[in-house]
């Protein structure tokens, strides 16, 4: 036990004689398009029921297939626990709110139907961060390197507030506030994420993306919505460019035009094989992501400690059932 | 340690790694790291979470909920397992197998691949025809209704009783020979140039104005309405509605954890499907609208004649585009109805003997 340290120690020095650290994708497309179809047949076998379990098998090929600093990371989440959080999000949310609708539509009176439909898109309309955020804080928590534990402690209804707040300023400033929105919600995200007992930190602003919105409000139109890949780059380089574990920080190098000829690219595969391309789209999107991401810095990879928190998969599957579905990043 | 593999260790407490070096035994690994500390861990308390596939790092984990691990980058140490604990060989994954489970793999696929296809051509239009004839009239009747409010905003109706009425003796020709049906049928004129006609669920069938100045004869009109009373008939907007909510389960269910982009796929995928159904339903129309023509002794030849206008419309139009419409090309269409027609010649009466054809088909004005 007490050589633990030293060890660590060489490790980060090895890696910061090397230059940046990287994260690396190892898996193929070939291989995930098997679990896929893999996935469908029992699916369709099980009428749908096997679904929960395959979004495990997808998940767990794309994190294992993930690494850093030579090892992978793990996924250990289950089958059981999604269908559990599926059956909760259906019963508490997804049926309430499709009862209510159906309700007042039978009812015939327009007045009751019309407030019945402002009354549910406002629930479906608080809930989307609150699955935001429950979505984040169980898959981080069934994430993990090394054996140790990423996890997500943001409270639901602090995210709720940032939303109520950016969508009424949004409006009053004809979206103008966006970027300071953007700013708040990446905060939030970022700086609760934990790995092991130390949090991430981001100290992104959103008057340094004001310009860089304007810009992209005015050239819109003229480009037909292509400058949007552009300002998408410049956000995601600033975000990454504001985050820091420890003394490491990240930085991304992605530019619009390499953004746009990816994104593209990916439809182009997906239409034309009718969506059977996805397996192949997901790892050629991923490595995409990777090759324009390092971490710099020294990294005290002893001094993490183990530090699991609770959570269960209801926010993971209310954000698939209102369409709000958020990536690990 | 001679014969040992080399690996790494976690302690599942912190994200620091040791060297190990792993020896095999036949219920065990012994496992002595580079401080000196020796560990056993008995095959029946580990489990293998990771090198399932070729070039991944084999990972063992000993303990829950945080387990200790034991990496090894050495892909002889799963071959060496089985060789010296064949006991045990469920535990973990067998390299030598992964031939048979790439061919399982492929067998999955084709298999699927067949599911899905019988599943899309038959399943799905069959069991849509099924359920679409236990829905109620009376829901597809406010269906139409709402249906109709939407295509026929009330502003732009032609109202005009006394030409409407000969257009209803048409519609009541062709379903005097009929058996009884339940729904109450309703033709609604619209002011617009389009060349189109619609029936929506319920017994309702909307008549665009560019259609009916463009008929020359009462019985190409009857063509026509024969067409769409035969999609009210037979249910065709339900069982397409319904045929396009199963094709979306069936979408979800093979999609598995979609996000964002996946989506565009799969939607034309979806689209497709919704066109090739649709084309299906309009090619049953047109045969079963010319029976019902017979039935009612119209001469069938004003129905095709009608349908060689709109074949001389379209000509021009380029030929990849048959598989994107919704309708059968008129050329196709025309020559199956010419077919069917062939053996009947005689015994037609008129429709709407007496009046003039010209005058009766400005329902919006002239």
């Amino acid at each position: 036990m007490t050589a633990a340290p030293a060890t660590a120690t060489t490790i980060s020095a090895a890696s910061a004689a090397g230059g940046p650290r990287r994260l690396t994708f190892h898996g193929s497309g070939g291989t995930l398009f098997g679990i896929y179809v893999v996935n469908i047949l029992l699916t369709i076998a099980t009428f749908g029921a096997y679904r929960f379990w395959g979004k495990v098998r997808v998940r767990r090929f794309m994190l294992s297939q993930t690494g850093f600093e030579g090892d992978r990371f793990a996924y250990h989440g289950t089958g059981k626990e999604l269908l559990l959080g599926f059956i909760k999000a259906l019963l508490f949310v997804g049926l309430p709110i499709t009862a209510l609708s159906v309700a007042a539509r039978l009812s015939g009176d327009r007045t009751i139907y019309i407030a019945t439909q402002a009354f549910t898109s406002l629930l479906v309309f608080i809930f989307i961060p609150i699955a935001m955020v429950g979505a984040r804080r169980y898959r981080l928590s069934r994430a993990s390197w090394r054996g140790i534990r990423f996890s997500f402690r943001g409270r639901a209804w602090a995210f709720v507030r940032i939303f109520v707040v950016a969508s009424i300023l949004s409006t009053l400033t004809l979206t103008l506030y966006y970027p300071f929105f953007q700013a708040r919600q990446q905060a939030f995200l970022v700086s609760n994420s934990h790995f092991g007992r130390r949090p991430f930190r981001f100290d992104g602003r959103g008057r340094d993306l004001f310009g860089a919105y304007v810009l992209a409000l005015l050239l819109l139109v003229p480009t037909l919505g292509f400058y949007l890949f552009w300002f998408q780059a410049r956000k995601a380089r600033y975000f990454w460019e504001h985050t820091y574990f420890e003394t490491a920080r990240f930085r991304s190098t992605m530019t619009g035009g390499r953004l746009m000829a990816q994104t593209i690219g990916n439809w182009i595969m997906l239409i034309f094989t009718l969506g059977l391309a996805w397996p192949w789209v997901l790892v050629r999107r991923t490595r995409f992501e990777f090759a324009y991401l390092t971490v710099e810095g020294p990294l005290d990879l002893a001094g993490i400690v183990q530090e699991p928190q609770l959570a269960t998969a209801t926010g993971d599957a209310l954000s698939s059932l209102l369409g709000a579905d958020v990536g690990f990043a | 340690m001679p014969g040992a593999f080399k690996g790494y260790y976690l302690d599942g407490r912190s994200a620091a790694r040791r060297q190990a070096s792993i020896r095999l035994a036949a219920s065990g690994l012994e496992i002595a790291l580079e401080d000196g500390v020796r560990l056993w861990w008995p095959f029946r308390e580990v489990r293998q979470t990771q090198g399932f596939y070729a070039g991944e790092q084999i990972r063992i984990e000993r303990g829950t909920p945080f387990p200790e691990i034991l990496l090894v980058d050495d892909t002889a140490f799963l071959a060496s397992l089985h060789a010296t604990a064949p006991g045990f060989g469920r535990r973990f994954h067998n390299p030598r197998r992964r031939r048979s489970r790439v061919l399982l793999t492929i067998g999955a696929a084709v298999t699927a691949v067949a599911v899905g296809a019988v599943l899309y051509v038959w399943g799905i239009p069959a069991a849509a025809g099924m359920l679409a004839a236990r829905v109620p009239v009376s829901w597809e009747e406010r269906l139409g209704q709402a249906a109709v409010e939407q295509i026929a905003a009330s502003k732009r109706r032609c109202v005009d009783r006394e030409r409407e009425q000969a257009v209803g003796a048409i519609v009541k020709r062709l379903l005097e020979p009929q058996p009884s049906s339940p729904y109450t049928f309703r033709v609604t004129v619209v002011d617009d140039w389009t060349v189109n006609a619609f029936a929506v669920p319920g017994g309702q069938v909307v008549l665009l104005r560019g259609l009916l100045e463009r008929t020359r004869t009462p019985e190409e009109l009857a063509g026509v309405l024969a067409h769409e009373l035969q999609h009210v008939l037979q249910r065709h907007a339900t069982r397409l509605l319904l045929q396009h909510a199963s094709t979306g389960l069936l979408l979800v269910a093979i999609s598995g954890d979609i996000t964002g982009a996946m989506a565009y796929g799969i939607e034309s995928a979806r689209v497709l499907g919704t066109l090739r159904y649709s084309r299906y339903l309009e090619s049953e129309a047109d045969v079963e609208g010319l029976r019902m023509l017979l039935s009612a002794d119209v001469d069938p030849r004003g129905m095709i004649a009608f349908f060689e206008t709109l074949r001389a419309a379209e000509r021009g139009a380029p030929a990849t585009s048959r598989y994107l419409a919704s309708h059968p090309l008129a050329a196709e269409r025309v020559e199956t109805l010419k077919q069917l027609a062939a053996s009947h010649t005689k015994g037609f009466r008129p429709l709407l003997p007496g009046r003039d054809w010209g005058d009766v088909r400005r329902v919006c004005g002239g």
